[in-house]
């Protein structure tokens, strides 16, 4: 590995030095242009973005790289694509769809958690700051260790679970659509982790919090009428921890991409654990 | 290009260094089994000798330790020059030599022959 | 982390000697040639990051502590039958643009 590291810091070395004199030559044409011809031709703006790679573990920093915003799509995924293709292949991300479908994409942006390819780039301001998920673990620059995450929706067991078998042998458990529209609010959400990094007590427990995204999946399955292990679901999850950690502070609901508010669904399952059976 | 970390990396390591491996050449390797097997229930204790006698033969066997220096009271660290991984890798060797599993919290205390030999010998399950 | 001579382990040098110790008992429940490998890449990644790493950049080995909690609970599933790795260095040929 020491060979691998040696060679790694070559080509990151090389991109910089690119990087730095691409900027050089951009300041020098900025400075005609704005004598000879209108400034319209171009629109630099700055991404400081957060570096940190275990290729070669020094201290986590921000780098600058400027894009010229007429030539670069209008989200900030669509720079972040332009910089890892055009400026620094070794700028780490993680995408997919470029939709808002697939979660992959979820970041801190200028303060506030959201999607990459759901966030406009400001343009009035000088620079944007993009940094990983807060107070999640870095495995690489943009990407964060989502293991916890996903084990914590794990265990509220996301899927319909029976006691008994469906009325017609071998056909689906139906539903109505009253019942159908129960899950509206919380079907849509993706896994994207932007609510639960918002949290401040998420933040201070993240392994016995389930955070807002495992809880609005728990709730999700706890109103699905086809369901019938509401009350073991609210029996597992009714800890001072798993899910009374949520002191409604509602940054779930600022931060979540999709427009849900996880702090609302919690606020429902601690109103069934108060009206259910087995409850003292 | 494409370098992954996920994979352990190998940097080939000389056979020499395979610690754990030195104590299948033991005399008492295989006839230890039927011993641990009846002792596993209970019948009858370890004498203290024993003990000390299997422990010290084990740190013996330790590739890097020469055999010499080895006491009932000798330090690993200190006295032989290892260092904490060659350390867990004894206590592993000890463990499965007196079929034993070691909680974290006790096996990062057994740092000498002497504490070893005492943490083995007031063990009820070591056989 | 492997210094020879401190007798007071600070808590991240218990976690790594605790991790070496799951990977070693891991390694006990596989064939004993695959035993035999496993431990052989184990304690050489384990004594070349024990003398490479400053033992002051914790950001780094905590990230190498749960890459290595990640591994080795995929070693110990009964599934896993053995621990190869894989040496990549980079080539030479990448950079684009002089």
């Amino acid at each position: 590995m020491a060979t691998a590291m040696l060679r790694r810091a070559l080509p990151r070395a090389s991109a910089l030095s690119r990087f730095t004199r691409a900027r050089a030559h951009a300041s020098e044409a900025e400075a005609q242009q704005v004598e000879q011809k209108a400034r319209a031709s171009t629109s630099l703006k700055t991404f400081s973005i957060y570096r940190w790679t275990p290729e070669n573990p020094t201290k986590p920093e921000l780098q600058d790289y400027q894009i010229d915003l007429k030539d670069c799509g209008p989200m900030v995924l669509d720079a972040l694509i332009k910089i890892k293709n055009e400026v620094d292949p070794t700028l780490t991300f993680r995408r997919s769809c470029r939709e808002g479908i697939c979660g992959s994409c979820a970041m801190n942006i200028d303060g506030c958690n959201g999607l990459a390819c759901l966030t406009k780039i400001e343009s009035g301001s000088s620079a944007s700051t993009i940094t990983p998920l807060p107070h999640m673990f870095v495995i690489k620059d943009l990407v964060v260790d989502m293991t916890n995450f996903y084990n914590q929706y794990k265990s509220i067991e996301p899927w319909l679970k029976r006691k008994n078998p469906p009325e017609t042998k071998g056909k689906e458990v139906l539903q109505s659509k009253k019942d159908r529209a129960k899950l509206d609010g919380m079907y849509e959400c993706i896994l994207c982790a932007c609510c639960s990094t918002s949290c401040p007590s998420y933040w201070w427990n993240p392994e016995s919090y389930l955070g807002p995204a495992a809880l609005l999946h728990a709730n999700r399955w706890i109103s699905d009428s086809r369901d019938e292990y509401t009350q073991e679901r609210l029996d597992a999850i009714n800890d001072e921890f798993k899910l009374y950690r949520c002191h409604t502070i509602l940054n779930c609901a600022r931060a979540c991409p999709k427009g849900l508010n996880p702090g609302k669904q919690i606020a429902h399952i601690k109103g069934l654990q108060l009206s259910g059976p087995s409850t003292v | 290009m494409a370098l992954r970390a996920a994979i352990l990396r190998h940097v080939r390591v000389p056979v020499k260094t395979l610690t754990l491996t030195g104590r299948k050449s033991q005399p008492w390797g295989p006839n230890g089994a039927s011993l641990r097997f009846l002792s596993s229930h209970g019948d009858d204790h370890l004498s203290k000798d024993e003990v000390i006698e299997r422990v010290l033969s084990v740190i013996k066997s330790f590739p890097k330790v020469d055999p010499s220096q080895v006491t009932p009271d000798v330090h690993f660290q200190k006295d032989l020059g290892l260092d904490s991984l060659d350390n867990v890798e004894i206590v592993m060797a000890l463990e499965e030599e007196f079929k034993l599993e070691i909680p974290d919290k006790e096996a990062d205390k057994i740092d000498s022959s002497n504490l070893a030999i005492e943490y083995i010998y007031n063990h009820p399950m070591a056989g | 982390m492997g210094a020879s001579s401190s007798p007071k382990l600070s808590g991240m040098q218990k976690q790594v000697l605790s991790l070496y110790r799951g990977f070693l008992r891991a390694a006990r429940s596989k064939s004993a040639e695959d035993r035999h490998k496993i431990e052989s890449i184990v304690s050489g990644e384990f004594r070349r990051n024990s003398k490479q790493v400053d033992r002051k950049n914790f950001l780094y080995i905590e990230y190498l502590l749960r890459r290595g909690q990640k591994q080795l609970d995929q070693l110990k599933s009964p599934d896993t039958v053995g621990l190869s790795s894989l040496n990549v260095s980079v080539s030479e040929t990448i950079d684009p643009k002089p």
